[in-house]
């Protein structure tokens, strides 16, 4: 087989041109933004930007601009700007890329414009917090930590308490930040649309299990877009019921997005957003990816519907359970009902060096698919960002090999 | 090393000494022996955020496990290559075995490392008991203190249960005390290395800071106390006074190889050191009359409140901290050691090296795994290093 053999091109979703025009809509809103003086901030995915809407502070997430620069495949020229700064190149390829942005103003949009502030969460790693420190440094911008402890599996009791608190304390900062007031109707209302959005992903997560499986993995992970950064807005909540209708439609024709669909995958962490190719070319090989990790750290288990009544403490209880705040015995939980749920026939852990609390405990979780569901898995070496990382030749290679191994089980 | 002979000390200062040494350089058989003498259980922790106070509450001997430094390649089997290699090597010692005296261990979320370690731990059940405190980031509020405070007591309700080994308030107290005064103790030797009044060797003040977290607080202090009454002889040497930062740094091999460049390492801006032995809970029983101060409350106040780590948020006061140590130790320059993988410090790095040289401090940063004395390379640039002082030195 060739990573690169003759086949039919892939149908694309429609919905994905009409996600282009979002994207493009958002970027020139930021720049409007600056230039007209009005507050903006930097805030990292476990951060809801709904309460920024609701201030009309413009929310703008470094995580979805890193996995642009991915994308067009430039995070070695911006890291290397980082590095001459002195940051080391084994650091998160999201921060290589936007530090050097940040510093040298080079980058797919130019430069980008200084933040009115910035607010990161703890909800994810480490990372995220050093990365806008950092940023903090350079720009001298006033920046905000929302603390969320670690947890098990749940966040509650004193620990609810006080991420509620630290929420609380998060607001009243931004509003001694810009003068803009929180008003809780304001947010409700923003709530509102962020819920119906979030329904419909949850829909569109459950489409994926038909057979044939109406999409790839390549499909959905752009649309992780306005899932991170639209929560809340009535173009999120169109923008995705047009994605969902018109998948429900592939479903209803029961059209097959991999054409003799053999192998039944799921994939753990972020994707190569340099190599999204990889998933069509192996879509040759009747491979689909029809379930991730990913999309599912926005989908119902772990950020569910916001209680209207009370949308403080209701977000404080996913924040403090986010995806990436719980511990192993959940997310081998998850992986559980997964592959039940979706009929998978192995997993892929992709073994992302970018992304520490994603990948170090993958290891683990495969040993224990295998060990308890008998499900295979293979641990593939990559990054999500940087195109160095990933040998391509070794891992299409590993990937042969895997798919002989779920041939061996048939 | 620097050249400072250790001759002509009283009986009683090297017999101190030595007894710290041994206990420095191999910690797991000072814990072997603690058990054996005194029956009790004993819990591993792996950072300075985690109070030991908790521990000996319970009457349980707590156990900061160290990095062994040694090459074992078994943790491959559990987690990935790219988790930083001091965090391997506490799961490494464990799967060998090494281990097997704990009772149980407490994590705290100190970086994504050793939240990956936990999680192997977790889930392999290394030792008996396997528990995490839900900690704080933010270190700089009244809410983080009194979190803390109730997270602190709802650990310690698990070890009671888990381990059927109640809390005794009085020995909380007790333990507090026991604790500030060993810390004291270690940060007036720290003091008199700095100003070379008692110029103990790097390596050696490396081995009393492990021990200092390994031998029976009573017994830690009776030695060291011995030691400061009667230290060893000899004259500083011509050595050039540095500061030694970074996270964790138990290698006291490569301590003693930085030293045999011609560098005195005067003072300590480390997560095992100085921003360990700073800590001072002083939580004591109220006099008549006063209104007692919660020792929870104390305790979660002094550890937020210690100099931070680069994984604490808000990090900058320890760059106040590093620059004072430079002040107050008279040292010429400060070593970087940053361990491969250890994403905050990566990020911390630039900016202490700008601030320092801000300073005009001059600053060289070394990447290692924590392992061994160094390469013969990292020899030649610490003798360069040193050297750059000798003639008359620039900013690096």
């Amino acid at each position: 087989m060739s990573a690169t053999g003759e086949r039919q091109p892939m149908k694309r979703l429609e919905a994905t041109r009409s996600l282009r025009s979002l994207i493009k809509g958002y970027y020139d809103d930021l720049f409007r933004t600056a230039s007209e003086g009005r507050p903006s901030a930097w805030l990292n995915v476990g951060v809801p930007c709904e309460f920024f809407y609701a201030m009309d502070i413009f929310p703008f997430y470094p995580e979805n601009y890193g996995a642009a620069c991915g994308a067009l495949k430039i995070t070695p020229q911006l890291s290397a700007v980082s590095e001459a700064h002195g940051f080391s190149a084994d650091l998160c390829s999201y921060v290589r890329a936007t530090l050097g942005t940040v510093f040298s103003g080079e980058g797919p949009y130019g430069e980008l414009p200084k933040p009115t502030l910035q607010v990161s969460a703890m909800n994810s790693c480490i990372m995220i917090m050093v990365w806008w420190r950092a940023v903090q440094r350079h720009w001298e911008v006033p920046t905000f930590v929302v603390d969320t402890p670690l947890v098990r599996d749940q966040s509650e009791g004193i620990n609810l308490d006080y991420v509620e608190s630290e929420l609380r304390r998060m607001v009243a900062w931004v509003e001694g930040q810009t003068g803009r007031v929180l008003d809780l109707e304001r947010l409700r209302e923003v709530v509102r649309l962020s819920n119906e959005g979030k329904e419909i992903w949850s829909e569109v997560l459950d489409l994926r299990r038909a057979r044939p499986c109406p999409i790839t993995a390549a499909d959905i992970f752009t649309h992780m877009f306005p899932m991170v950064a639209l929560r809340g807005t009535p173009q999120y909540v169109a923008h995705l019921r047009a994605l969902r209708d018109e998948i429900k439609q592939r479903v209803d024709e029961g059209f097959a997005a991999v054409e003799g669909e053999r192998y039944r995958l799921l994939w753990d962490n972020l994707p190569p957003w340099f190599d999204l190719k990889l998933f069509d070319d192996l879509a040759a090989r009747g491979v689909n990816f029809v379930i991730d990790t990913y999309t599912q750290a926005w989908g119902p288990r772990y950020m569910g519907p916001i209680d209207e009544v009370d949308p403080l403490r209701s977000f404080a209880a996913y924040m403090g359970a986010g995806f990436l705040n719980v511990q192993i015995g959940r997310r081998y939980d998850l992986l559980a009902e997964l592959v039940d749920l979706y009929g998978v026939d192995g997993v892929v852990f992709h073994s992302d060096r970018s992304c520490k609390p994603f990948s170090l405990v993958q290891v683990e979780l495969r040993r224990k698919l295998q060990e308890n569901l008998g499900i295979p898995g293979l641990l593939l070496e990559g990054d999500h960002n940087d195109q160095t990382l990933l040998d391509r030749g070794r891992a299409w290679s590993q990937l042969e090999s895997f798919l002989e191994v779920i041939d061996g089980r048939r | 090393m620097s050249g400072r002979a250790h001759t002509g000390e009283p009986p009683a200062g090297p017999a101190a000494l030595a007894r710290l040494r041994s206990v420095g350089t191999d910690p797991l058989s000072e814990l072997a022996h603690i058990k054996e003498r005194t029956g009790l259980m004993a819990m591993g922790y792996f950072d300075s955020y985690l109070p030991e106070e908790l521990i000996m509450a319970h009457g349980i001997v707590p156990h900061r496990v160290t990095v062994s430094g040694r090459d074992d390649p078994r943790s491959h089997e559990f987690i990935q290559g790219y988790a930083c290699p001091a965090a391997r090597d506490l799961l490494e010692q464990a799967l060998r075995g090494d281990l097997s005296l704990l009772d149980g261990v407490l994590f705290t979320r100190y970086c994504d490392s050793l939240r990956g370690v936990f999680a192997v731990w977790d889930s392999q059940k290394l030792s008996p008991f396997v528990d995490f405190v839900r900690y704080p980031t933010v270190v700089d509020t009244e809410g983080a203190v009194t979190y803390l405070a109730q997270e602190l007591q709802e650990v310690s309700a698990r070890i009671a249960r888990a381990l059927d080994a109640p809390l005794d308030e009085r020995r909380l107290l007790d333990s507090i005390a026991a604790c500030d005064r060993k810390r004291a103790l270690v940060a007036e030797l720290a003091a008199r290395r700095a100003t070379r009044d008692l110029p103990l060797a790097g390596a050696d003040f490396l081995a009393v800071l492990v021990a200092a977290t390994t031998m029976l607080p009573d017994e830690f202090t009776a030695a060291l106390s011995t030691l400061l009454e009667h230290p060893p002889a000899g004259e500083p040497g011509d050595a050039v006074p540095v500061v030694l930062s970074g996270t964790t740094f138990d290698n006291i091999a490569l301590a003693a190889a930085i030293e045999s460049a011609g560098l005195y390492l005067a003072a300590d801006d480390l997560s095992t050191g100085s921003r360990w032995y700073g800590i001072r809970v002083g939580s004591q029983p109220a006099a008549a009359g006063e209104t007692p101060t919660d020792p929870w409350e104390a305790l979660a106040r002094a550890y937020l409140t210690k100099p931070p780590c680069s994984v604490k948020e808000p990090s900058s006061p320890r760059a106040d901290h590093l620059v004072g140590l430079v002040r107050a130790s008279a040292a010429e320059g400060v070593l970087f050691y940053l361990t491969k993988f250890c994403d905050s410090e990566q990020v911390e790095w630039p900016f202490l090296r700008d601030r320092l040289a801000r300073e005009g401090i001059p600053v060289m940063m070394v990447e290692g795994d924590q392992k061994g004395e160094g390469s013969g390379a990292l020899s030649t640039r610490l003798e360069a290093f040193r050297e750059r002082f000798e003639l008359g030195g620039e900013d690096s």
